[in-house]
């Protein structure tokens, strides 16, 4: 019970009891309304004081209600803004990093570039450690061991449309750069590349050293220049249909292992090729990975001794043919190589024929010899991944404890040099040399993850017009078991 | 050989028979985006009957400052419509991207259009904000973004530093005790006034947002009547957003005619009736006439007037060291 409901229930009975009292001694009723009219005053006082202590407690009430009020709503502003405040944070952190420079390292090597990939610098690597072991050769010191390729790669961008690339090469026998070069980028379609880099005739020269299906290339590439020193004009047309590469070099004679970096003579050789992909962007999945082309160079080459093959060489690397000794070039040389493949899903076949043909000299005789050769390889990848000139990408990467075999392929080529009949015997010795080769290799590919592939093949030459004693090279025929483990990123 | 280079050429200068598609980028200031949506499409639409070609003009919004060192930095813009002269004049003083004079190759020192600052309240306007002077009372938050990478918040600075070099007659210690004062009660700053638009209409905070004015008709728009209104100062300044071809970019893109053509056409009755329609306040008489509702009428001065030019109000006031960072503390 509230008190000001006391203090008028006390009143109202006091009003009740009084009257009462009052009808036993009339006397006193005047004096008694006096009291009466005393109380209902004291009663209304009271009832005053009560209402306005009630008004006071109510507006404190009021007054403290506000204040939490504003408090609430002040401690509410300076949440909202710290959160706005860490909204904007975030918000500058991922724009700042934005413009931080950016690290990779993955499968395909490590690279860091600016924040706006304008500038960049990769490092990748290539080594390749094989074994040869030859059969029924009389035994002619040739078992071995080696590292084919160890070769630090170092490619990047500069300016956003200037390439470069730099490759040394520390397998082998002999260090030497084989890449180094600028390729300045217009566009896909327009680029200039000025250094050292292959020359663009061959497709299987062109196709990069891990892709490569077998440990070596064929006897076509016996015939084709390598890399060398020039300009060159190149790009890709219609979203990569068609490309074209033309340029000026110092010239190189047909194959030769060691590259040089500097010309032996004053004349130039000029060097093109056009590759065609008619349907790579089309619907057509059959045809999507058919290509062919056609390459070639041309030089009026009269450099002596330098402007003639150090030798043409089988699958394992050994000689079987060279000029006579006193042999010079003497004039025009010319190459043409008609060229193609397709990749379909798992099946890969390339195919290459060259002609060579070189003015010669040895003393007062003259010829004008050709050379050719051809090849045709295919391979299949027994894990269904597709083949492809660039190699071929495991699904499911080697690995014991996830279950994973990487991609196998089987692989097969065949392949033949003819030497022009003319170079015997002015020119070149049926004893010392064979005048045609042809052989035939098979192999396996096992292809553990993008990094690393180990492979085995065996490789059968057999020689013709050789003449000369045993043992030789060309006096058997060729047969060697080759194996390769490759690490490449 | 004559065909396969006939071939290479046109592959690579993408030269083709028939209609072009022309690809156009418009690096500009934070609250523009909706004024050039809708000019953009105009300006498709003109050039199509022009020239038979398709344009497609892609947008880049920021902070003006941050935009223009974008631009420096290889944003290959092919204009820029920033939100003050000095922006751009940074992009061909640094960059070397477009001559000095830039400013006087379209009327109006390249501005086709103007704007001022303003003020948008909470509804019913609860701290009775009435001017300048409200805006630096003690208890009052206020949401502007940072001058060091804003146009709009470099004009409102200088609106409120004019204010008070006006009021306290041109004392210039008072006018920076004033500009200090406001900056206090500033909790949050946004990098560009689009953010300080979301800090106050969405996020809830602050009693007034000084902004653009069509960012606050804007808001008006996007949040409704009843949440906010605008209120008008007695004085501000009046901004003027300039407009360039950034010609070694539109060059190397071959898109100098149309970025020329795109420009101009902001000039155009269609072009002004737009800008109006967004809340810019246009050049063109009759049609500020026509959309005189749309624009309240208030004092309004000038960089040059007030501050002699804007490179000399960057270097007082917004360079490291200036008044600025000489008064605000975070």
């Amino acid at each position: 019970m509230k008190l000001n409901q006391l203090i008028l229930t006390v009143a109202v009975g006091a009003l009740i009891v009084f009257p009462a009292l009052a009808a036993d001694d009339t006397a006193t009723n005047s004096t008694e309304a006096a009291e009466i009219e005393a109380l209902k005053q004291q009663v209304q006082a009271l009832d005053q004081k009560v209402q306005a202590l009630e008004q006071q407690r109510e507006s404190e009430q009021q007054a403290a209600a506000n204040t939490n009020q504003e408090q609430i709503q002040e401690l509410d502003q300076k949440v909202r803004i710290l959160a706005r405040q860490h909204e904007l944070d975030k918000e500058d952190a991922a724009a700042a990093a934005k413009t931080q420079p950016r690290l990779k390292l993955d499968a395909s090597g490590f690279t860091l570039s600016s924040a706006d990939t304008n500038f960049a610098i990769s490092l990748h690597g290539l080594v390749q450690l094989d074994s040869r072991t030859f059969f029924a050769d009389h035994n002619i010191v040739n078992d071995s061991f080696l590292l084919r390729r160890a070769r630090p790669i170092i490619t990047g961008t500069v300016f956003h449309d200037f390439d470069f690339n730099f490759t040394p090469d520390f397998g082998g026998s002999v260090v030497q750069i084989q890449d180094a070069y600028l390729n300045y980028r217009y566009n896909p379609e327009l680029q200039l590349e000025a250094g050292k880099f292959k020359s663009p005739v061959g497709l299987e020269q062109l196709q990069s050293d891990p892709y490569l299906l077998l440990n070596e290339r064929s006897l076509v590439t016996d015939l084709v220049p390598n890399r060398d020193l020039g300009v060159e004009l190149h790009g890709d047309l219609f979203g990569g249909a068609a490309s074209y590469a033309a340029g000026i070099f110092d010239g190189v004679s047909d194959y030769n292992g060691t590259t040089v970096n500097t010309d032996s003579d004053n004349d130039k050789a000029f060097a093109g090729r056009i590759f065609l992909q008619p349907w790579k962007t089309s619907d057509v999945n059959a045809l999507k990975g058919l290509g062919f082309g056609l390459g070639g160079s041309y030089e009026s080459d009269r450099n002596g001794a330098a402007g003639l093959t150090p030798g043409y060489t089988t699958d394992g690397q050994q000689k079987f043919f060279t000029y006579s000794a006193g042999v010079i070039a003497n004039g025009q040389h010319w190459r043409v190589s008609p060229q193609g493949y397709y990749y379909y899903g798992p099946l890969g076949i390339m195919g290459e024929y060259v002609v060579s043909d070189q003015d010669v000299k040895n003393g007062a005789a003259l010829a004008d010899l050709q050379n050719t050769a051809w090849e045709v390889s295919a391979s299949w990848v027994l894990t269904g991944e597709d083949a492809s000139y660039n190699g071929v990408t495991p699904r499911h990467p080697f690995s014991l404890h996830s279950g994973g075999w990487g991609a196998w392929q089987v692989v097969g080529r065949y392949e033949e040099l003819n030497v022009d009949q003319s170079a015997f015997p002015t020119f070149a010795s049926s004893t010392a040399s064979a005048s045609s080769a042809h052989a035939w290799s098979a192999g396996l590919n096992w292809y553990l993850n993008r990094n690393v592939r180990v492979n085995a093949s065996f490789s059968h030459t057999m020689f013709s017009g050789y003449t000369g004693a045993v043992p030789a090279v060309p006096a058997q025929a060729e047969n060697v078991f080759f194996t390769r483990i490759q690490l490449a990123f | 050989m004559k065909t396969f280079l006939t071939i290479l050429l046109a592959s690579s200068l993408g030269v083709g028979a028939g209609a072009r598609e022309i690809k156009l980028l418009n690096v500009s200031y934070d609250p523009t985006r909706e004024l050039y949506q809708e000019y953009n499409a105009a300006f498709a639409k003109y050039w199509k009957a022009r020239t038979g070609d398709d344009v497609v003009i892609s947008q880049s919004h920021g902070g003006s400052g941050k935009q223009a060192q974008s631009v420096i930095n290889g944003l290959e813009a092919d204009v820029v419509t920033l939100a003050l002269a000095y922006d751009i004049d940074a992009v061909a003083q640094q960059a070397k991207l477009l001559p000095a004079d830039w400013q006087k190759r379209l009327p109006d020192n390249s501005t086709p259009y103007t704007s001022t600052i303003v003020f948008l309240v909470r509804k019913g306007n609860p701290k009775h904000i009435k001017d300048w002077d409200d805006v630096v009372k003690p208890g009052v938050t206020v949401v502007t973004p940072n001058p060091k990478t804003s146009g709009g918040a470099r004009w409102t600075y200088l609106a409120a530093y004019a204010y008070a070099l006006e009021t306290y007659g041109q004392d210039d210690a008072k006018a920076r005790d004033f500009v200090k004062r406001l900056y206090k009660n500033v909790p949050v700053l946004d990098s560009g006034a689009r953010g300080s638009t979301i800090t106050f209409a969405q996020r809830g905070i602050g009693d007034v947002l000084l902004a653009w004015e069509n960012e606050a008709h804007l808001a008006l728009k996007e949040f409704g009547a009843d949440q906010f209104e605008i209120v008008t100062p007695s004085l501000s300044i009046r901004a003027e957003p300039p407009v360039a071809v950034v010609d070694k970019i539109a060059k190397r893109h071959g898109t100098v005619e149309v970025a020329k053509a795109y420009l101009n056409y902001l000039y155009s009755d269609e072009g002004q009736e737009i800008a109006a329609k967004n809340f810019y306040r246009p050049r063109n008489q009759a049609i500020a006439e026509k959309y005189a509702a749309n624009f309240t009428q208030l004092k309004l001065v000038t960089v040059d007037q007030e501050f002699g030019s804007w490179a000399k109000a960057q270097a007082a006031h917004f360079a490291d060291g200036g008044v600025f960072d000489q008064i605000y503390q975070p």
